[in-house]
């Protein structure tokens, strides 16, 4: 019986292997797009995939196993920064830079850093919805269960958010801000 | 369609998807080609989607995250008592005395109809562990789930309520009757649990509107009346916490 017990735990650590492999990368990518923070967007994808090893087991439908972390990791988003904007704090690191404007002709030459700090200009109820649109991993539909919003709302919100980075992007990209640093791959 | 919708429409067309399966996007992308200007000016923006797309993907994932992810992981094993020797040995004698219980069980008055009792049950239940039937953050989908199993959908939910996102819903039994559980994410892993029933159903169900406070378990609970229906709410923290949830 000892067995089956070894067996169960060794079949829920390969499940739990099998789900951080597909889904750690363009979780991090949310996370990042919503944080703009190395730290944070680490701490926010451990964060969702240790509550789904303690909650997931709630889930009886597995095809939604996707929709399930990101919303998740949204959730944990929406409160840490509902802490952070009753104790807020700064760091000597995150000291705006200034950047070149860069012209109409050049955005294909645009690097991740600008495009996300022009997301991070965006209004606010853009910024989730258009992260969401850019990274192609969910429907419409799905990105509206994320974000607990209507499927119209969210449309729109899309629309309006393009337009705006759009706007952003060929006219001023603007400042951009240093990022901590961290060994990165990939 | 106008150009102006067409645009807006083909602003968040995303060919790599199954976007154009939507009858939206098909007839928006339809007049694309036909209209040259329209066409143009949609290559034009998804040149524009594919650089920015392009950006996003190859935002750098920070060296041994996923390591770190897997060596913090502890597996949650729900114990499958029955399965553990020392359980099998003991079933010969758990049954003996099942045999009593149940004969003691019909001895005794039924369980107790009160709303107290009802109260305890479902509390306990939310602390003890629960499946919901659907896990949506959605509270719209929550009540349309309940409404289709019959259960009880036309709740109204105190202001600050329905501003938090959902967890999930189930329908639960009492005394044959139905009860609906709405679950709500406070964050930080807490959940505030909503339970929904018929007033004629609970004999000594609270009255009035302004809720009445108790302690069950770990958890503060709030009952109140509102029309047909009996509400309880249950959460942790103190009175305070939970009354922040009642009042707009």
């Amino acid at each position: 019986m000892a067995h089956n017990d070894n067996d169960s735990r060794l079949s829920a650590q390969q499940d739990f292997e099998l789900l951080v492999s597909r889904y750690y990368s363009t979780l991090y990518q949310f996370a990042f797009s919503l944080t703009r923070n190395e730290d944070d967007a680490v701490d926010l994808t451990q964060q969702t995939f240790y509550t789904w090893a303690r909650k997931g087991h709630q889930l009886r439908d597995a095809s939604k196993v996707k929709t399930w972390l990101f919303t998740t990791l949204y959730h944990e988003f929406l409160e840490k920064r509902r802490r952070q904007v009753r104790f807020p704090h700064h760091e000597l690191s995150e000291v705006n830079q200034d950047l070149p404007n860069i012209a109409p002709a050049s955005v294909n030459e645009l690097d991740s850093a600008t495009v996300l700090q022009s997301l991070a200009r965006l209004e606010e109820t853009f910024q989730a919805p258009v992260a969401l649109f850019y990274l192609e991993e969910h429907s419409y539909k799905e990105i509206a269960d994320i974000l607990g919003i209507p499927l119209g709302t969210v449309k729109s919100r899309i629309s309006r958010g393009i337009a705006q980075l759009q706007q952003i992007l060929t006219h001023d990209p603007g400042p951009q801000p240093a990022r901590r640093g961290r060994p990165t791959h990939e | 369609m106008n150009s102006r919708l067409a645009k807006e429409i083909l602003l968040r067309y995303r060919p790599s998807t199954n976007d154009a399966s939507d009858p939206e996007f098909a007839e928006a992308l339809e007049q694309a080609k036909r209209d040259p200007e329209l066409g143009r000016w949609f290559a034009q923006q998804q040149a524009f989607r594919n650089t920015i797309r392009d950006q996003f993907k190859q935002l750098p994932v920070p060296a041994g995250l996923k390591e770190e992810i897997l060596a913090g992981y502890r597996p949650v094993v729900i114990p499958v008592w029955w399965q553990q020797p020392v359980f099998q040995s003991l079933a010969a004698a758990a049954a003996i005395v099942l045999l009593i219980g149940v004969a003691f069980f019909w001895s005794q008055p039924r369980e107790e109809r009160s709303f107290a009792a009802f109260q305890n049950r479902v509390v306990r239940n939310a602390q003890r562990g629960y499946v919901m039937d659907i896990t949506t953050t959605n509270l719209g989908e929550v009540r349309q789930y309940l409404a289709t199993q019959g259960a009880h959908a036309d709740y109204v939910l105190p202001a600050p309520l329905e501003k938090l996102p959902g967890d999930g819903g189930a329908v639960l039994r009492w005394h044959n009757k139905t009860v609906s559980m709405v679950c709500f994410d406070l964050g930080n892993h807490n959940d505030l649990y909503l339970f929904v029933a018929n007033r004629a159903d609970l004999p000594d169900a609270p009255s009035a509107s302004e809720p009445h406070f108790t302690q069950i378990g770990k958890l503060t609970v709030a009952s109140w009346s509102t029309g047909d229906r009996t509400y309880v709410l249950a959460g942790p923290g103190d009175e305070q916490f939970v009354r922040r949830y009642l009042r707009p």
